[in-house]
């Protein structure tokens, strides 16, 4: 029972952290209808630049979250202005391509800047915290709050700042957003940002509770999809709910199979929701 | 003056197609004007250029004396001109007090004021202000649609077939209510599927086919010619 029961405890924190990117991909799905894999790349570049500051200006975990999701939603603009936004015309599936090649262009330079050395934070060690026979490093829950902090600050842009009424609005109907006097191609951008922003911190949470090293985003993103396409693409509740089930999901799933096999709980995940519920928890673009 | 004059407006949506030749409408201050016609004769095409959605090829248009020909749909919303769209005429997974502040993006200053006076205005709104507004009837939905585009304090509202899909009970509510914003003063242009309600309550209607206006007249009167009955109206 207690095994179990500290399965869903790391599930639920596990789950935490993927859903911070994965309300990032499906954000930016919900806008530009279009899924985001360069979303990976953006995770890494988020912990790589809270790593550069913290280890090298003595940044606290805070500040080097700002900077990460500063950085990786500016890095998100510019590539998707350079290089995904020219292939729009020609459709979803080829942006969804060229977000895969991008994805690994910028995980390439990552690589040329750092190398493939795994790097870790700067930060105190301390012992895990047990209690009831469940045991839960201080860190870990450190970084369940900042989640559950910036899940609440997003749902919370959306739902009360006339902006994210705006970016809901666009999900919701673009051409009447337009007839309103709301420019898509605005609040794409703010979108971009926002989401690459998310991804770049949802890559310091996920980090902070190992190492980091160029290939962190990319070990993620079949989780960070299966949790999207489990909520329904574009629903950001939905986001959630899916990150915290597969996280559970994996975890458990640990409790009789191989670590090795744990990426195939991502892969059953979406195998699963596309036979059963193609639209996912909450729908397509449910809000 | 005229509030509105599309002069000769020539337009379509694929490089070949020509929907519009040469149409030619204008709108005056106060006035209601329904424009009818069969399918296909461009009717909806014809609102569509005017709200600045599909690019008149040749024409010309003119707001309030003001040439708004190249203007794009969110310039001509700011110039005055809102459109209200046949289908999908409201975010559905807003609420309604959402959908209404999302109306007025460009002028939210005064958009509390404008909210309240709706509510005021349309009681249903104000009662389902926290529901979604795809939890609406239709005739709820088009109402919310209506006040949508007023949040935007227009010059002249453009409305496309508003009453379509609607229960004939719905519809008469909806034309009641379109009249009596008109009598506050309002401009409305239309397209209108039920034409003879909508010539009914109309200043002056026009009669579209393929694609140019072949008859202009005072409502009443385009309603009652028996040919145009015959053509258009259903005997």
């Amino acid at each position: 029972m207690t095994i179990l029961l500290q399965a869903l405890l790391n599930g639920v924190m596990n789950g935490a952290l993927i859903a911070v990117p994965a309300i990032g991909f499906t954000a930016i799905f919900a806008v530009l209808r279009y899924p985001n894999f360069a979303i990976a790349a953006y995770a890494t570049i988020g912990a790589f630049a809270a790593w550069w500051v913290n280890v090298h200006f003595g940044a606290g975990i805070l500040p080097a979250l700002l900077i990460a999701f500063a950085v990786a939603g500016c890095v998100g603009v510019s590539a998707e202005e350079t290089a995904l936004k020219p292939l729009r015309g020609a459709g979803a599936l080829t942006v969804a391509i060229g977000s895969i090649a991008l994805n690994t262009v910028l995980e390439n330079v990552v690589r040329l800047f750092f190398g493939n050395d795994l790097r870790g934070y700067d930060l105190p060690l301390v012992p895990d915290w047990r209690f009831m026979g469940l045991r839960v490093g201080p860190q870990q829950l450190q970084s369940l709050f900042f989640a559950v902090v910036i899940m609440g600050a997003v749902f919370a842009f959306l739902r009360y700042t006339r902006f994210g009424k705006a970016m809901r609005a666009v999900a919701d109907n673009p051409d009447l957003a337009r007839l309103k006097g709301i420019e898509p191609a605005h609040i794409a951008v703010m979108t971009i940002f926002l989401g690459a922003g998310l991804a770049g911190i949802g890559g310091v949470l996920i980090g902070l509770d190992a190492s980091i090293d160029p290939m962190l985003g990319f070990r993620v993103l079949l989780t960070v999809f299966a949790a999207a396409v489990l909520g329904g693409l574009g629903s950001i509740p939905g986001a959630v709910a899916g990150a915290l089930a597969i996280g559970i999901a994996e975890e458990c799933a640990l409790l009789v199979v191989p670590a090795t096999y744990r990426s195939a709980v991502g892969f059953a995940a979406i195998l699963l929701v596309l036979t059963v519920r193609p639209r996912g928890f909450f729908g397509e673009r449910a809000n | 003056m005229s509030l509105l004059v599309a002069r000769d407006i020539v337009a379509g949506y694929g490089a070949a197609e020509q929907i519009l030749k040469k149409a030619s409408i204008h709108v005056e201050a106060g006035e209601i004007v329904t424009i009818i016609g069969p399918n296909g004769a461009g009717k909806s095409t014809l609102l569509k250029v005017v709200a600045g959605l599909v690019p008149a090829r040749e024409g010309s248009i003119q707001l309030g004396g003001e040439d708004v020909t190249r203007f794009g749909a969110v310039d001509r919303t700011r110039s005055g001109i809102s459109f209200v769209p046949q289908e999908r005429n409201v975010f559905g997974n807003l609420s309604i007090a959402e959908n209404l502040e999302i109306s007025a993006y460009r002028d939210s200053g005064d958009a509390s004021r404008r909210i309240e006076e709706l509510y005021e205005r349309y009681p249903m709104l104000a009662g389902k202000r926290r529901d979604l507004a795809r939890t609406l009837s239709g005739g709820q939905r088009q109402i919310l649609a209506m006040a949508m585009g007023l949040m935007t304090a227009p010059k002249l509202l453009l409305l496309d077939e508003p009453t379509a899909g609607l229960s004939p009970r719905a519809a008469d509510e909806l034309f009641d209510a379109i009249v009596a914003l008109n009598r506050g003063g309002l401009p409305i242009l239309m397209v209108e599927q039920h034409a003879v309600e909508a010539l009914a309550v109309s200043t002056r209607g026009y009669v579209l086919v393929s694609g140019k206006e072949s008859a202009e007249g005072p409502g009443p009167q385009l309603a009652a010619d028996p040919e145009i009955r015959r053509l258009f109206l259903g005997g």
